[in-house]
């Protein structure tokens, strides 16, 4: 059952159920966190391993970018009166245990970029009709970018399967970092997810985003004639 | 941008000031003036890197050729890493950590949006740009902010990135040091 709402401001939000804001609020949240988690863990030592000036530059704009997509969310939440401290790491909510493992070379990016960011893009894609209108613009302003992230993927994905020795170490860390991303969906129970299409502010469910992550990725994966390991499904 | 208490507002409004009235990418491919290779030389001496020849990229496939290349020096890249790390820790001795850290994300990521945008004008006005060249030039560009505000708020006004940061203002991209040569775009 869904509950017709539509939340134009920030302003408006004050008015709107309980339960409407705070799902709201622990979506802000939940963004302003990954994104930060993401650029730090990643984009920002991955400019170090970046062969080229021009791929350092390039990951130097990538890393920027999903900066200000903290930036953003965490405005946006600080407009909602959202604590500053609740949308950085390090205060109570556990990272993702993709978060957990350091990048230790270029290949890894590229394969992050290749396939997390594209997990990235389905999580904004469902934004894009939410009912607070705030967060749905912010999406959209966010797409672009996330859309040139993956395709930044793609791009060296392409460079590095071109020699053997490239395209063994890419299957590699594919093998290591793609296990990861399916769980980035949430769990297929979730009550956060129920409230979420409830109030018509997420369109579908984690299984369905889980599902359609996967026949992506694949696709994306096979173009260019890498493989994705068997991932036991979350629970 | 929100208040970020406790940072010196004075040198931060400068620098957007600043940030704001540079020529952004007007330049590029144009030939050089004297002040250009003042400027050049500067910023490569000052990171150790003298007695190179300054020389110019005339367009946008010879830019993206010299970045791509395999003769591209990595000295003035890791000087430049080690000065700013060492300039970091400097600035957080002086300031509370979260702060500076919330000031300088805010004010590259207002600074890449702006030089992304003047990166783009650049690249259609004198065409054959790839896509992707015109975020590796925001990424220059911004990183250049940067530097110059991490180095101004650990207190030191006379960094190798005021003349890169010269550079840029000047409508320049200094794309660094291939071979023996310090080219400018
Ligand atoms: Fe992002
Ligand atoms: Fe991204």
């Amino acid at each position: 059952m869904t509950e017709s709402i539509t939340v134009k401001t920030v302003e408006e939000l004050k008015d709107a159920p309980e339960e409407y804001r705070e799902a709201v609020a622990k979506l802000v949240i939940s963004h302003a966190i990954n994104e930060l988690y993401g650029a730090q863990v990643f984009d920002e030592p991955a400019i170090a391993y970046a062969p080229t000036p021009y791929a350092k530059w390039l990951t130097c704009r990538v890393a920027m970018e999903e900066y200000g997509h903290h930036v953003r969310f965490r405005q946006l939440g600080v407009q909602m009166g959202i604590p500053e401290e609740r949308m950085v790491p390090g205060t109570g909510k556990k990272p993702l245990s993709i978060f957990e493992f350091p990048l230790k070379t270029w290949e890894e990016f590229v394969a992050i970029k290749l396939l997390a960011d594209l997990a990235e893009i389905l999580q904004v894609e469902d934004l894009l009709h939410c009912t607070f209108h705030p967060l749905r613009n912010l999406a959209r302003a966010t797409m672009p970018e996330e859309r040139f992230h993956a395709q930044f993927g793609e791009d060296f994905t392409a460079e590095l399967v071109k020699t053997p020795q490239g395209k063994e170490t890419l299957q590699a860390a594919v093998n290591e970092y793609f296990p990861y991303l399916p769980s980035f969906f949430g769990g297929s129970k979730s009550r956060n997810n129920e409230i979420f299409r409830k109030w018509n502010i997420k369109q579908r469910t984690n299984d369905e985003m889980r599902a359609d992550f996967m026949t992506r990725a694949t696709e994306v994966a096979s173009k260019y004639g890498l493989t994705l390991p068997e991932v036991r499904q979350a629970a | 941008m929100s208040d970020v208490i406790g940072l010196p507002a004075a040198t931060l409004a400068r620098l957007k000031a600043e940030l704001r009235a540079a020529s952004w990418f007007a330049a590029l491919g144009e030939p050089l003036t004297g002040g250009d290779r003042t400027d050049a030389a500067a910023y490569a001496g000052a990171l150790g890197l003298g007695g190179l020849t300054i020389d110019l990229a005339k367009d946008w496939p010879e830019a993206e050729r010299l970045l791509k290349s395999s003769d591209w020096s990595s000295h003035l890249w890791d000087r430049e890493e080690a000065l700013r790390r060492d300039l970091l820790q400097r600035a957080e001795a002086h300031y509370p950590e979260r702060a500076l850290w919330t000031a300088l994300t805010e004010l590259t990521t207002e600074a890449g949006d702006l030089v992304h945008g003047k990166a783009a004008t650049a690249a259609s006005r004198m065409g054959n740009a790839a896509k992707a060249s015109i975020h590796v030039a925001a990424g220059a560009a911004s990183q250049a902010v940067y530097q110059l505000a991490v180095a101004r708020l650990a207190g030191d006004a006379a960094s190798p990135f005021e003349s890169k940061f010269r550079l840029f203002a000047a409508g320049r991209w200094p794309l660094g040091v291939v071979g023996s040569r310090v080219i400018l775009f």
